[in-house]
């Protein structure tokens, strides 16, 4: 089946009318570069969003608030809800049962100087569990511990960017830096992905309350759902929201004044967007690969009908319908094959090419991964079986003489 | 060799059936130079298609080398084909991009021969026809006469018992028609069974023996150039 005559008989074919086979591939090729080139928008796509999510662990909630927008009990709106201490204690303790809670106090703009060098960098009061809640990838030393909280002490960890600008190529473990006036200990330090990730300066929520706050809030608060599916994460949110509500006299239709998120939902919503938009991407490429096979088919059925005298001599010299099925077969699928390869190999590259200037928040790394190039493959070959096996069918029906008497 | 007893074949068309063989009843043995003769729609062709394996038959009998030829598979007939008989077309039907010596080489394919082989005795082969010096040229660069002699080394390479020559010198001029026929009739001497199909009656002549077909049966079979009986058995309609 494989052997020198097949290869010789295909090459002469493909090459016999070069522009036809060029215009044929070109269709099949544009095809699969379509579906490559649409796969890899899709993960960057994903990737994009999927890495501002990988921020923050996907079991958290995030517990956020503003200012009143309606009037509830006798309250008038415009009213700012503060989340404290007291909050954090009763929904960690009474309302829901959570592995990890911290609250989060920022005072963006904060004046960080090491020596002679200054800069403004976003501080945070955190407690220790915020490591996990967030992802932090300590890169030297320690993270904050309990003990820092429970003693106010004047500890801090750093972000990449600061240690960059302020320490230059030295390692800040141990030094002093002043943040807004006050001496603070380096730690340690971290390295971490997003807008204002490697900027950040963490410092004990309770170091924070006391020195640049002077009462007990805790900004905003974000919990671990644990090992929780969804349906037991929405569980959580609706006894968070209702609790804080009720507490701060809340009413249930305000949206600014209490926003719980759900990165567990988020993401799930997500996820599902983006399996619609990869079937999506698969129909479109799929149907344009099939245009292309069509037109494999249609040439393939002409080459058949060109080649008729041919096949009827073939035939009466003792070619038996196998070696004639496979002939046509085989040819089709090396045309939607080597077509198809170079629409692949272009995809890549346009790809590859093309990433470096197509970087956004929400856009990432634009690839194609090896199940989609592999499952590429397998379609056309598929779609080259299926673009021959027609033509073929009707190539082993020539009755030979009357082949012959074809002109 | 080859006998047909009874053979009746029809072509469905869109309402009924056309009758083309209405019982052929015939006896070629080994050796035999016979001619066909027969006008346009006298089933000669569709004759040549049933002696050469390439179409079944309705009803009736054939046996090759006494071997029985009814209802073969497509694969059986294909392996027959190469095994006994090789085939000579009007239009010589050589591939036309390739070479003399691949086209007679390429039956040899079909029988799985090795490649070096295969060119050894395609070589020889074009030998025996005087063509070795032609080995090289592809089919558009040969004269007719040349062609057909190619195409008799491709049908002989296998060393068949039977060639089946369909009007082989209908598109040559009388001169190369009579050295392609004489070529014919030294296959014929080294004891290869030729049947032609002709419809030019001093093609017909230079054969030992003429069958005469007539709307589907044998009018006439008898030595060439003699008149003789026809052993019709009327007209009768198969379908």
């Amino acid at each position: 089946m494989f052997n020198r005559e097949t290869w010789i008989e295909i090459a002469h074919t493909v090459t016999a009318n070069p522009l036809r086979t060029a215009l044929t591939g070109l269709s099949v090729g544009l095809g699969i570069f379509i579906l490559v080139v649409m796969q890899g928008l899709g993960f960057g796509l994903q990737n994009g969003v999927e890495q501002d999510f990988a921020d923050e662990a996907k079991n958290t909630i995030w517990v956020r608030t503003g200012t009143t927008t309606l009037a509830y009990r006798g309250r008038q709106p415009n009213r700012y809800i503060e989340l404290r201490d007291e909050d954090e204690e009763r929904v960690t303790e009474q309302v829901v049962e959570t592995p990890a809670a911290s609250g989060r106090l920022s005072m963006w703009g904060s004046t960080v100087q090491y020596k002679n060098e200054q800069g403004n960098y976003p501080l945070m009061g955190v407690e220790p569990d915020f490591a996990e809640l967030d992802l932090i990838p300590l890169q030297g030393g320690r993270w904050l511990h309990q003990d820092d909280v429970e003693k106010e002490a004047k500890v801090c960890v750093i972000g990449e960017n600061v240690i960059n600008e302020l320490f230059k190529q030295r390692s800040p473990i141990g030094q002093y830096i002043i943040l807004r006036g006050i001496t603070f200990r380096v730690v340690g330090h971290f390295t971490k992905n997003g807008r204002w990730g490697n900027s950040m300066v963490y410092i004990p929520m309770t170091t924070m309350q006391r020195l640049f706050q002077g009462n007990d809030a805790i900004g905003s608060m974000v919990l671990s759902t644990g090992d929780r599916d969804l349906a037991g994460s929405t569980d959580m949110v609706d006894a968070i929201d209702g609790d804080l509500r009720l507490r701060h006299a809340v009413h249930p239709e305000d949206q600014r004044a209490v926003r719980v998120r759900d990165n567990q939902e988020e993401y799930a919503m997500f996820d599902r967007i983006f399996k619609g938009i990869r079937l999506f991407i698969w129909v479109i490429g799929g149907l344009t690969l099939l245009a292309g096979a069509i037109g494999v088919a249609n040439i393939m059925a002409i080459v058949v009908k060109e080649r008729t005298v041919e096949i009827g001599v073939r035939k009466a010299l003792g070619a038996t319908s196998g070696s004639i099925l496979s002939l046509i077969v085989i040819e089709a699928i090396c045309l939607t094959l080597i077509s198809g390869a170079l629409g692949l190999i272009a995809g890549v590259a346009t790809l590859n090419y093309a990433a470096p200037y197509a970087q956004h928040d929400y856009f990432t790394n634009p690839e194609v991964n090896l199940r989609v190039t592999v499952t590429a493959l397998i379609v056309l070959v598929l779609a080259g079986a299926f673009s021959g096996l027609v033509p073929a069918l009707r190539a082993v029906r020539i009755r030979p003489i009357e082949a012959l008497r074809y002109e | 060799m080859l006998a047909l007893r009874g053979i009746e074949k029809s072509y469905p068309l869109a309402v009924g059936s056309l009758p083309v063989l209405k019982g052929i009843d015939l006896n070629i043995t080994q050796g035999e130079m016979v001619a066909i003769m027969g006008s346009s729609g006298s089933g000669k062709s569709t004759l040549l298609n049933v002696l050469g394996l390439l179409d079944g038959f309705d009803s009736g009998g054939y046996d090759l080398d006494g071997v029985d030829m009814s209802g073969l598979s497509e694969k059986q007939a294909a392996r027959y084909r190469s095994q006994f008989l090789g085939f000579v077309f009007q239009s010589f039907n050589l591939i036309s991009f390739k070479t003399a010596l691949e086209n007679v080489a390429l039956p040899l394919f079909y029988q799985k021969v090795p490649r070096r082989e295969r060119q050894r005795r395609a070589l020889e082969m074009l030998g025996k026809m005087g063509m070795d010096d032609r080995a090289d040229h592809l089919p558009s660069e040969l004269s007719g006469g040349q062609k057909q002699r190619v195409a008799i080394a491709r049908a002989l390479i296998t060393s068949p018992r039977v060639i089946l020559a369909d009007e082989p010198t209908g598109a040559l001029d009388s001169t190369t028609s009579s050295e392609v026929m004489s070529v014919l009739r030294e296959v014929n001497a080294s004891g290869i069974t030729v049947i032609i199909v002709t419809h030019e009656a001093d093609i017909a002549a230079k054969c030992d023996r003429t069958i005469r077909l007539h709307d589907g049966v044998i009018i006439e079979d008898g030595r060439s150039g003699e008149v003789v009986e026809p052993t019709a058995n009327g007209a009768g309609s198969s379908d």
